[in-house]
């Protein structure tokens, strides 16, 4: 037994053991490739001979920027390999064309038109290997007037129309500062890659090119904005404390307490058939403020908007009540009684979490390379047979180079040492 | 092979969804778009509740009437059984038998009092795949917790990450993890369809909502667990860019920009037409942008009130004895958006639900499909962000009524006899 495990770890008991995906993709698509890496794939990403861009990404470990300390790397590249590969120049082009026959899906994030000049387009890559799924994540999708555009996560929240559902009137639109147009088109691109791998099973093996955009996941995460416009002509805007509700308000469901806060939904509006055990507690704690007189109890049983006066008296009622008290004792009550309230919680809040604690969730991961664990999300769904796996940290550049190029194209380590100093490696 | 020959990757299959609300309906959606034969498992005495929230059709609410149900159940068939109803569960058991995949969201223990959980199941259909999707899991403390995505997305962090520095969380203005947890489950879901189709084994996936939402929260859990340093909430600001923010145009509108590299400050300075702040020392390097992002912020938003304008307000008047000096050329919202991407900046317009109906992109890539229903008419359906070239999706139907296809279900999968079918109707069976 070696004293360091191998990094990645193996994993031949995850649902996608035996399949083996090339990832070449930016922000856009590497978190879709490591979650096929913890159900099973063999995942390498292949970065150029200074490695990938994004290892430049903030925030570092430690606030020290080198090549191996982006926590943005880590997160989103555990549990590859990596081999380095040139592909501006042609003996990159056809190194990696050597390797796509032993591969069932590429990930690429090049701008519409441009995978060509790296030998990634489907064209090419459909000639070494009809069966290989070419999954193409960019901002717009692969035509279109926009095709060529640039963007960045806000780029992508704002032009997906998600962006201006949240904020505020005073402030306009807000974007959530973990980025969500990339969470979200690598998710969904993620689907569409499974999708097409199992169109490939039930069709004799054909591959085919998978063309996702960021614009249109952003679009699918809307709520029901885009039908009250198609139905209601009524456009969403940012509700700020309150829910995205049409018309007349409803009360805020976000209140302080006295450590933090807490969403308090169907009943923090006091509104719906939840409201009534609601009002008992109020009542019982001597603070229903008149609400649980039986005019109120009627009034607020209705799912019907308030009246601003009314909103304000169920709302000063209620801040009132939750200043007073923890958020997780607030929460534990609510639920209780049958309101489906939870606290708000920041990361490290997230990560002390009770729950999570409890299901096992968080996994340490070994960085050898500093001498230090750390901890990572864990499994994001638990299957019976064939197990999520997280399978160490991030790689090095070119960790893989040797492993890599030897297991799959038998070239040996002269070969390997003569294309890094032709510069290809 | 022809593309005409290839199958829909999901033909033949048959999903039973139980699922409800935002999260289960978008999973077994992506089944239905790609050829699955979904069938929305509902009750009239306790119906969905997304049936019950609008926007409604003439602003009229009504059980078959929702916008909001209709856009995550297109594509399905729907069916009723009232699973109080003496014989209503053995039904339910009897339709899973024909089913290759269980799909549902209750609270741990609502399937298995019926018993549909997965042993029960399994035991009548043992390839079965089966994948429950509470908020938070079938352990734990809080596996008995209620809620929807506004309130999970308080407890993801995304409520913490979302609004002005110093400022409330406000988090997202929608149940924002109803529609990024979906994706995650639907992954996991293939993935063991996909080993059930070449071993024949099915699978139990025991699927937390918060589990899966963690996932989508960037480097803000590395951050704590590697660094200490708990990420927060920052407006439009971005630790790694400046100028990154979102300005408003003369039209009330809102346009980003953001200026990660040195090539995207370049074209943004140039695009501004080279201003004397942007040439200050302390504006040379991007660290130093960083710190003087209040300033930038307030150069820019000038610049944004100044050279922007609003086709549909009035021109103001010119005084006949104004001065003969060439007029400051000025954009529309929309051309300042195309101005900046001349100059290699990545921007945008901030678009409301009615600009991403007129989007020409969205319009191109056929995002939006337009689907007759025999209650709300024609409406809008979202697609899915992905097109497969050579087996695309297609959303087959508008979303079913509730009960629409009991027929179908009782007499040909079930196997109801036809007096018996009208007996358990008249019984409230399919209540």
């Amino acid at each position: 037994m070696p004293a360091v495990p191998p990094v990645p770890l193996p994993h031949p008991g995850g649902p996608l053991a035996g399949y083996r995906v090339l990832d070449f993709a930016d922000e856009k698509g590497q978190l879709c490739a490591r979650l096929l890496a913890e159900l099973g794939a063999d995942v390498i990403k292949v970065e150029p001979r200074e490695g990938d861009p994004t290892r430049l990404n903030g925030p570092f470990f430690r606030g020290e920027t080198a090549p191996n300390t982006s926590l943005w790397w880590w997160a989103m590249n555990a549990g590859k390999r990596s081999i380095t590969c040139e592909l501006r120049l042609e003996a990159g082009r056809d190194l990696i064309h050597r390797l796509i026959p032993y591969a069932d899906l590429v990930i690429e994030t090049n701008a519409p038109g441009t995978a060509a000049e790296k030998g990634l387009d489907y064209a090419t890559l459909e000639a070494l290997n009809p069966g290989l799924i070419l999954v193409s994540i960019t901002n717009f999708g692969q035509t279109g007037p926009y095709k060529d555009w640039l963007a960045t996560d806000i780029v992508g929240s704002a032009m997906g129309g998600h962006m201006q559902l949240n904020g505020d009137a005073e402030h306009g639109p807000v974007r959530t500062l973990a980025p969500q147009a990339y969470a979200q088109v690598n998710a969904q691109a993620c689907v569409g890659a499974m999708t097409a791998l199992y169109a490939r099973g039930v069709n004799g093996g054909i591959g085919q090119h998978v063309d996702a955009s960021m614009q249109e996941a952003m679009a699918n995460a809307m709520d029901n904005a885009q039908a009250t416009w198609d139905i209601s002509h009524v456009n969403f805007t940012g509700p700020g404390l309150r829910r995205n509700n049409r018309g007349p308000v409803s009360p805020r469901y976000l209140f302080e307490t006295r450590d933090g806060w807490v969403a308090c939904l169907q009943a923090g509006g006091l509104i719906g058939p939840n409201s009534g055990p609601i009002i008992d507690w109020l009542a019982e704690s001597g603070e229903a403020n008149g609400l649980d007189a039986p005019a109120w109890r009627a009034r607020l049983a209705e799912p019907l908007p308030l009246t601003q006066a009314e909103c304000a008296l169920v709302e000063e009622t209620m801040a009132a009540f939750c200043r007073k008290r923890g958020k997780l004792d607030l929460v534990a009550q609510a639920q209780a009684r049958a309101a489906g309230w939870a606290p708000v919680f920041s990361p490290g809040e997230i990560v002390e979490s009770e729950q999570l604690a409890e299901r096992d969730y968080w996994v340490r991961v070994r960085h050898e390379d500093i001498g230090e664990s750390f901890i990572y999300p864990g499994a994001p769904y638990l299957l019976s047979e064939t197990p999520w796996m997280q399978r160490g940290r991030a790689p090095l550049p070119g960790e893989h180079n040797e492993q890599v190029y030897g297991e799959l194209l038998g070239l040996d380590e002269v070969a390997v040492r003569k294309l890094r100093m032709k510069m290809v490696l | 092979m022809t593309d005409r020959d290839l199958k829909q990757p999901f033909a033949g299959l048959r999903v039973a969804d139980f699922a409800w609300v935002g999260v289960g309906p978008t999973v077994s959606k992506y089944l239905a778009d790609h050829g699955a034969e979904v069938i929305r498992i509902e009750s009239v005495t306790y119906p969905e509740s997304l049936r019950r929230v609008g926007p409604f059709v003439n602003d009229t609410p009504g059980i078959d009437n929702s916008g909001y149900y209709a856009n995550f159940n297109g594509s399905k068939l729907g069916m009723s059984v009232n699973l109080k109803h003496p014989r209503g569960p053995e039904l339910a058991r009897r339709l899973v038998a024909e089913c290759d995949i269980v799909t549902e969201s209750f609270t741990p223990g609502t399937m298995a009092k019926f018993g549909l959980d997965y042993e029960s199941l399994r035991a009548i259909r043992p390839d079965l795949l089966m994948i429950s999707m509470p908020l938070y899991g079938q352990t734990g403390p809080w596996a008995p917790y209620m809620g929807y995505g506004h309130v999970l997305q308080a407890a993801s962090g995304y409520n913490h990450l979302t609004g002005w520095p110093d400022g409330p969380p406000i988090g997202t203005g929608i149940a924002y993890t109803d529609f990024l947890v979906p994706h995650f489950a639907a992954i996991a879901l293939i993935a063991a369809l996909d080993y059930r189709r070449r071993t024949g084994v099915g699978q139990y996936i025991d699927f937390g909502q918060f589990d899966a939402a963690v996932h989508g929260l960037g480097t803000a859990i590395l951050d704590w667990t590697a660094n200490g340093h708990e990420q927060t909430r920052m407006g439009n600001r971005d630790p790694e860019a400046a100028p990154h923010g979102a300005y408003r145009c003369k039209d009330g509108r809102y346009v980003v920009v953001a200026c990660f590299t040195e090539k995207h400050w370049d074209g943004f300075r140039a695009a501004l037409g080279r201003p004397e702040w942007c040439d200050l020392e302390r504006m040379r390097r991007k660290w130093q942008r960083l710190n003087e992002q209040k300033e930038i912020d307030r150069h820019v938003g000038f610049w944004f009130e100044d050279n922007t304008w609003d086709p549909s307000a009035p021109e103001p008047p010119t005084p006949d004895d104004a001065p003969d000096i060439p007029p400051v050329q000025r954009f529309t919202t929309d051309e300042v958006v195309a101005h900046f991407q001349n100059f290699g900046v990545p921007a945008g317009v901030v678009k409301s639900p009615e600009a991403m109906h007129a989007d020409p992109q969205l319009r191109h890539r056929g995002h939006y499909w337009r689907l007759d229903h025999p209650v709300m008419g024609e409406r809008t359906y979202d697609g899915p962000a992905f097109r497969l070239s050579k087996t695309p999706g297609r959303l087959s139907k508008a979303a079913p009524l509730l009960g629409e296809d009991n027929e179908y279900v009782y007499r040909e999968l079930v196997g109801l006899s036809e007096e018996e079918f009208i007996e358990l109707l008249a019984d409230g069976a399919f209540e």
